[in-house]
């Protein structure tokens, strides 16, 4: 096997060079078969947590925000922690549908659409965070610029704002990208199908397309445009959900390195969680020759180096908590690595920066469970990362009179789980529904097709 | 200037009759329908949309939760002196403790809303204490009982009070017709009309006898008074005139004394403008009261030293020239020659240099110096005390106590009632709004003893263990709906008036032992009867100009009426007493000391939840009390805080957890009484621990002091709820951070007297933005921390004017308490013998509000006037301003308060009532703060406005600063320059707290001057 050895040609993205049929029939097959019981039984699962946390969520809508942990000085805890947790998972769908295409990089196809599809799912959990944690989400609403006869308006040099328009246009465009995507995939499905029934939705879903060469040429500006668009997004949500913490006063909150640290840490988690759904899908549905062990490789080599990235950034606090010769910051960071939240930051450090190191070697980064394992690292770690910044700072700020501390509910936890449960209902539900692999673009990069030119 | 005329058209240009309807109407022809809507045939486009509007209005509010809450009823006929709107004051007597301060009631609509000191009561001057302060919620509290009740069986019966009436009377003459005696069992009685009562009562039935006592009464004080002064009555410090104050185990500024009277005393020598006029203030206590927090120098010593440390104190003394008969300082020097300071210093483990300073202090300032031991220490400390006072000459700053008008019980007295109690011999106890069975210690055996009563009658507000044990219980009304007066014995007077009629329609004690005399129950006859006896007694014995009710009504106007009469008290002493005098020496065993609670009473309070929730002075811990010991035994015995232990004394055990106290001597436990009642309603249930159990009658007799105490570690522990955090002083990482960030900046007065004292202020930092100027009113405050002695006055005062809701303990242990203003207790050197500085803390009002740019909806803002705002209505509860704000005074309703708390208590009937009209009741969700009592900032500016004079700060006070005893706060506009205001915001000691931040507070602190020499201790 020459590619081995040989760095001057690109390794094939997809392995055993299919047929159009073939990758047809692959990727179509989960929407054309009936379920077997796993896949209820998974469904099942998800739905149960996704229930629970809606039983929690309703005792908090009944009873208050005190059905939780938050307190005095601490207002905002896991429903936050949660929030930029889901924000951050989904940075890695767009990162690779819109950068890396940009970037040509290839590869991403394998992986795109179901990233995108993680995207959106994860912008709709975690947006439903800032709604349910205010203290009267029925009046939600007037976070947003609604005109009103008492000419009350939004408050812009507030960050919760900016997050307002950061997290929907996101989500908006994402959405609106991953559609784009879908369309001549629907078609395909449309083409497919005997069922009269799916006819009819894939043929309204697929807005009429053709496969015509104008179609195809209008399609692909199109989507550089969207990608082009999209780019800027990637990087700018992060950084606003960080300006919530940076634009404020509070020591271990007020950093400019705040922005960068949390793109990379979103896209780190991101990259965490796509790598980890996609082991398991490749292997249930039998499409490791599409979603080869190269592409996971090329994931996990960005898990490295965005670990890294984050690594320094804790790094960095240290040093300019000590630096800067500001005692309430330097208090902070003693008090985050030794006080009473040490244990916190330090699954914190060894999950994001210890564990990651691991992918120096070629041998875990090929082999499918180690990765798994330090990729669900990766996403404890990161989770604890938001707890750390927090709750942390939250407990013990300027007057120590004010100090108090946070322990989680079952409240709490019940969301979180909840969060997960309708994470992976929306996950479960769309690989029966829609491709999880983007057919159209596949077929662009099988090596047989590309030889032929 | 031209008036030039602006045309739009040619024909307006021309002024024609057709543009003057053109401008009329706001729509040109052709735009409009030329019919009116009612013209118009079938449905046209403008009726269909005109239909809908309408018909969705009306589902709309026909779904809506906009059910009828209740009818509102005008009043048909205006009463005279109400107007709608703006409150009435009525001057009264608070009889929350025995110290009656005046009062003044607020009332709007006829309804009691706030309480305040009496401004022109003389003795606390226009201050009230927390306690006074939340008696308003006992008047409204619903568990207050309604109807009569009657025994039968285990259980209560209701009757109507007639029958209760006959039924009364019937085993009232019974019991006099077979000799058998009527005890009535009461408070110490300070009415001399209700004395008069009495005497009528005894009359009628001759076999009546009175008892009277308060709660952890010990008599040794009075006894010692007595014995070493036989002529004189019973007095008291002015410490407004004392220099050098020496307090032992007293704590004469929290619940010892008029201690409202004693902390405006106190402060007056604690006065910036004044720094030569500094008293110095020695405290030696087991407990770290919050006196002893304010004192310069605290001696930590347990109890059982006392005695020896005053002992040395006086040898040292009579060593030096005092100027006193030789004869006999050498007889008393023969007594105490014993006691060595050397000695006693190596064994007591005291600082020599110490109290060889105050010993030099106390002879520099004689005459002018204040020896006072806590009322509930032992015998021979009080003689000591008196004695040391008597050679230093202090007998000139005494005064005399106020006088109960029947002379109160001693102890043994007590003992005889019980034993004749048990030989059945009483036909008929009265028990007059007190609570024996759970305020004497168990073994005097009092539950048992009523059992052997005939009939045991309470006259009570609430249920109580007495009451539950009584065969009648008499529902009376509460001191807000009572006629009654007050006289301290020696020339003032003071009135008692309704403020509202009866709620539950109970009858005044006084009205029902009245009819009892008359043998006819009768409404408000003890109020003709006060009258009529005021006008025998007191207004014809001196030539008045004016008719009697005129002067009754100018009486009850003022609240207070003084009868001019020279006092002297012969201060003659009795030094024989000290021939028999038995000497006490300090052990190495353990010793308990029994303190009186800051905030419940003698237990009544229990039952009021913001009494309950009103944080320890010193530890912050809330509805609990605990066994305070010192972080050296903690760490001996393996405990933290909130493990159990089991405490012996002789046979009587008691299980109570222990907290770790700064200050407290190894060896020592602290408890606080009055908790841990087991029938008084919801709001007491489990909160606290009852002492009465480990006490024994015999030895409270000489004092709460207890001996030879054995404590065990037992392998359990209790939550208690404190609304700080607790960090060991041995910390370094944690200990004085309050200094190391300039939160509490203090120093030396010596050093501020040279000048060399230097607060510290950051480099002059620039912002950003541009500074908004406020030219007119800028409200801003400021706390003289030398005033403040963190009684907490000013946060019940809060509590009352801002309808701050009750949390609860389990809230308080997730640290979510609402009270608005907090005090802060701050602890610096060692875990042993502790500097304590107490800071208030409120909303700020920063000039640029970090809570402020952070909310996305705008609902917290800035007012022209500089403050900073909540609407309420706007807020959606982000939390955010919360987080961001640097002091963390923000107050979020995690839930509806008022409904969370005990099932709704607060919302059932008349707790509503206590809430104060001009402050929104907070929903759920809401984020709130102090507000610097902006409806007093409106109800000013209204005035002004409707007087047509610029609004002045001066005259606006918010309500914590109208509580404040100490006057430590002071609020107005801070560009006024001739307001005290500016003049102490300006002054050389006013900082701001984390000034660094830059966001300009406008709370300014003064920092605390100490007064120590800086050779000693400091």
């Amino acid at each position: 096997m020459s590619r081995d050895y040989d760095y001057t040609i690109e390794a094939p993205i997809i392995e055993q060079n299919p047929s159009h049929s073939h990758i047809n029939d692959a990727i179509a097959r989960p929407l054309e078969t009936k379920p077997t019981w796993k896949y209820y039984l998974a469904l099942g699962i998800s739905t149960s947590m996704l229930l629970f946390g809606v039983v929690c969520w309703g005792y908090t809508f009944y009873y208050g925000i005190g059905m939780w942990g938050n307190n005095q000085p601490i207002g905002w805890a896991f429903d936050i922690v949660n929030f930029v947790f889901w924000i951050g998972i989904g940075h890695a769908g767009t990162l690779i549908s819109a950068i890396l295409f940009l970037l040509r990089q290839r590869w991403r196809t394998g992986i795109a659409r179901f990233a995108e599809a993680m995207t959106i799912f994860a912008v709709i959990t975690a947006g439903l965070f800032p709604l349910f944690h205010v203290g009267r989400p029925w009046l939600a609403g007037y976070l947003f610029p609604l005109p009103n006869q008492h000419h009350l308006w939004i408050n812009f040099t507030s960050p919760l704002i900016w997050d307002v328009f950061a997290v929907s246009t996101y989500l908006t465009v994402s959405f609106v990208f991953w559609y784009i995507g879908l369309i001549p995939d629907f078609a395909m499905l449309r083409d497919r199908t005997t069922n009269k029934f799916k006819k009819t939705i894939y043929s309204i879903l697929s807005f009429g397309w053709r496969h015509s060469n104008r179609h195809w040429h209008h399609y692909e500006m199109l989507y550089l445009v969207l990608a082009g668009f999209a780019t800027p997004l990637v990087l700018s949500v992060h950084t606003i959900v960080s300006f919530d913490f940076a634009v404020s006063i509070l020591p271990g909150w007020h950093t400019t390195i705040f922005p960068p640290y949390f793109v990379a840490g979103a896209v780190f988690s991101g990259f965490g969680m796509v790598q980890n759904v996609l082991i398991i899908i490749r292997k249930v549905f039998d499409l490791e020759h599409i979603i080869t062990i190269d592409t996971l490789e090329k994931m996990n080599k960005v898990i490295l180096a965005t670990g890294m990235m984050v690594g320094y950034a804790y790094a960095i606090e240290f040093f300019i908590a000590w630096y800067s010769g500001n005692q309430f910051e330097s208090f902070v960071f003693i008090n985050r690595a030794l006080g009473n939240y040490a244990w916190a930051y330090w699954v914190m450090v060894s999950c994001n920066v210890v564990f990651t190191q691991l992918f120096w070697f070629k041998k875990i980064r090929r082999s499918i469970i180690p990765m798994f394992i330090i990729g669900v690292l990766v996403n404890v770690g990161m989770w604890f990362e938001r707890f750390v910044i927090v709750v942390t700072t939250l407990s013990k700020d300027f007057l120590p009179t004010n100090w108090a501390s946070y322990i989680p509910t079952l409240y709490d936890t019940g969301i979180l789980i909840g969060s997960f449960g309708l994470f992976f209902t929306l996950v479960i539900l769309f690989i029966r529904t829609m491709p999880v692999v983007s057919i159209s673009e596949v077929k662009g990069v099988v090596e047989i097709f590309k030889k032929q030119h | 200037m031209e008036d030039k005329r602006y045309w739009k058209f040619f024909d307006e240009l021309q002024d024609t009759a057709k543009s003057e309807k053109l401008k009329q109407e706001e729509f040109p022809e052709g735009l409009k329908s030329d019919k009116g809507f009612e013209q118009t045939q079938g449905i046209n486009r403008r009726k269909f949309l005109a239909l809908t509007a309408s018909t969705a209005a009306i589902f709309a509010t026909a779904c809506s939760d906009y059910r009828d809450k209740g009818s509102i009823v005008p009043y048909n006929q205006q009463p005279e002196n109400i107007q709608i709107g703006k409150p009435n004051f009525y001057a009264s007597t608070c009889t929350s403790c025995l110290n009656h301060c005046g009062i003044l009631i607020k009332t709007r609509e006829g309804r009691p809303l706030k309480i305040d000191g009496n401004p022109d009561h003389p003795i606390n001057k226009g201050k009230i204490c927390p306690i006074g302060q939340a008696s308003i919620l006992n008047l409204y509290h619903p568990e207050r009982l309604r109807k009569p009740l009657k025994k039968n069986g285990k259980s209560f019966n209701e009757l109507n009070w007639n029958t209760l009436f006959t039924e009364i009377l019937a085993s009232l003459e019974k019991a006099s017709n077979n000799g058998k005696i009527v005890a009535i069992l009461s408070q110490p009685i300070f009415s001399p009309t209700f004395v008069k009562l009495i005497y009528m009562f005894q009359a009628k039935y001759p076999t009546t006898k009175v008892y009277t006592y308060s709660y952890l009464e010990s008599y040794s004080k009075e006894q010692a008074w007595e014995e070493f002064y036989p002529k004189a009555k019973l007095s008291e410090f002015d410490f407004s005139r004392a220099n050098v104050i020496l307090a032992i185990e007293s704590n004469f500024l929290a619940n010892e004394g008029n201690f409202v009277r004693n902390i405006q005393d106190f402060v007056s020598k604690r006065d910036i403008n004044r720094p030569n006029e500094f008293s110095r203030f020695y405290s030696v206590e087991t407990d770290l009261s919050l006196t002893g927090a304010n004192a310069d120098y605290r001696i930590p010593l347990k109890a059982d030293f006392h005695y020896e440390f005053l002992a040395t104190l006086l040898n040292e003394l009579l060593k030096r020239d005092l100027n006193y008969n030789r004869a006999i300082v050498e007889k008393i020097q023969g007594k105490f020659s014993r006691f060595n300071l050397e000695d006693f210093a190596s064994k007591a483990g005291v600082d020599i240099k110490l109290v060889r300073n105050l010993i030099d202090d106390l002879i520099q300032n004689k005459g002018k110096t204040a020896v006072i031991a806590g009322d509930s220490h032992f015998y021979e400390v009080h003689l000591l005390c008196l004695l040391i006072n008597e050679v230093l000459g202090n007998s000139s700053i005494y005064r005399i106590c106020p006088q109960p008008s029947l002379p109160k019980s001693k102890l043994f007295e007590i003992e005889e009632l019980v034993t004749l109690m048990n030989q059945g011999k009483v036909g008929v106890l009265f028990n007059l709004d007190t609570n024996p069975v759970f305020h004497f210690p168990s073994d005097l055996g009092f539950e048992n003893a009523l059992s052997k009563v005939e009939s045991v009658v309470s006259f009570v507000e609430f249920e109580s263990e007495t009451a539950n044990r009584s065969h009648y219980i008499v529902p009376i009304s509460h001191n807000f709906e009572s006629w009654g007066d007050y006289y301290d014995g020696i020339g003032l007077f003071s009135t008692i008036q309704p403020v509202i009629e009866p709620l539950f329609g109970t009858y005044q004690k006084e009205d029902f032992l009245l009819s009892l005399v008359q043998n006819k129950l009768e409404r408000g006859i003890y109020h003709k009867y006060l009258k009529s006896n005021w006008q025998e007694s007191y207004f014809s014995q001196e030539k008045y100009a004016v008719d009697f009710e005129k002067f009754w009504h100018s009486v009850l106007h003022d609240g207070t009426f003084e009868l001019k009469q020279t006092l002297i008290n012969d201060y003659t002493p009795n030094f024989e007493l000290f021939d028999k005098i038995e000497h006490r020496f300090g052990t190495k065993d353990w010793v308990l000391v029994i303190k009186k609670p800051y905030f419940i009473g003698d237990g009544k309070f229990l039952n009021n939840g913001w009494l309950n929730e009103l944080p320890h002075p010193i530890t912050k811990v809330t509805w609990d009390n605990y066994a305070g010991i010192s972080q050296s035994d903690a760490n001996r015995l393996g405990l933290k805080n909130g493990d159990i232990v089991e405490l012996g004394y002789g046979k009587s055990k008691l299980e109570i957890p222990i907290f770790v106290v700064p200050g407290i001597p190894s060896s020592s436990v602290v408890i606080e009484a009055g908790f841990g009642r087991k029938e008084s309603g919801i709001v007491a249930e489990n909160v606290g621990f009852y002492v009465g159990k480990i006490l024994q009658f015999e030895t409270t007799k000489k004092g709460y002091i207890f001996e030879k105490i054995s404590l065990n570690k037992i392998n359990k522990s209790y939550q208690i709820a404190t609304t700080v955090e607790h960090h060991s002083l041995n910390d370094t990482f944690y200990s004085e951070l309050h200094k190391k960030r300039h939160i509490i900046q203090e120093g030396l007065l010596e050093d501020y007297k040279n000048g060399k004292y230097h607060i510290h202020r950051p480099h002059e930092l620039k912002s950003i933005v541009p500074e908004i100027k406020y030219t007119d009113v800028k409200w801003a405050m400021v706390i003289d921390m030398n005033k403040c002695v963190g009684c907490g006055a000013c946060i019940m005062a809060c509590n009352v004017e801002n309808n701050i809701p009750v949390v609860g303990k389990d809230q308080v242990l997730r640290s979510r308490e609402m009270q608005w203003i907090r005090v802060d207790t701050y602890f610096s050197g060692t875990a042993e013998n502790p500097e304590v500085s107490f800071q208030t803390m409120l909303c700020q009002h920063c000039d640029d509000a970090p809570c402020e740019n952070v909310c996305p909806v705008v609902a917290t803002v800035h007012s022209s006037d500089g403050l900073n705002l909540m609407v309420y209505n706007r807020c959606v509860g982000t939390r955010y301003c919360s987080n961001n704000c640097p002091y963390k005074v923000r107050r979020f309703n995690f839930f509806d308060f008022r409904s969370h708390f005990k099932n709704g208590l607060l919302y059932k009937d008349t707790y509503k009532l206590a809430n104060n009209p001009e402050v929104t009741v907070r929903s759920r969700g809401v984020m709130e703060k102090c507000t610097f009592c902006i409806q007093r900032i409106t109800e000013a500016r209204h005035q002004a406005i409707a007087e047509n004079k610029p609004l002045r700060g001066n005259g606006v006070r918010t309500a914590c600063q109208e509580a404040c005893p100490a006057n430590a706060i002071t609020f107005g506009d801070m560009n006024d320059k001739e307001s005290e205001l500016y003049q102490l915001r300006n002054h050389k000691l006013g900082y701001y707290v984390l000034e660094e931040l830059n966001v300009k507070p406008n709370v300014t602190y003064i920092a605390k001057l100490r007064n120590k020499k800086s050779e000693v201790g400091a």
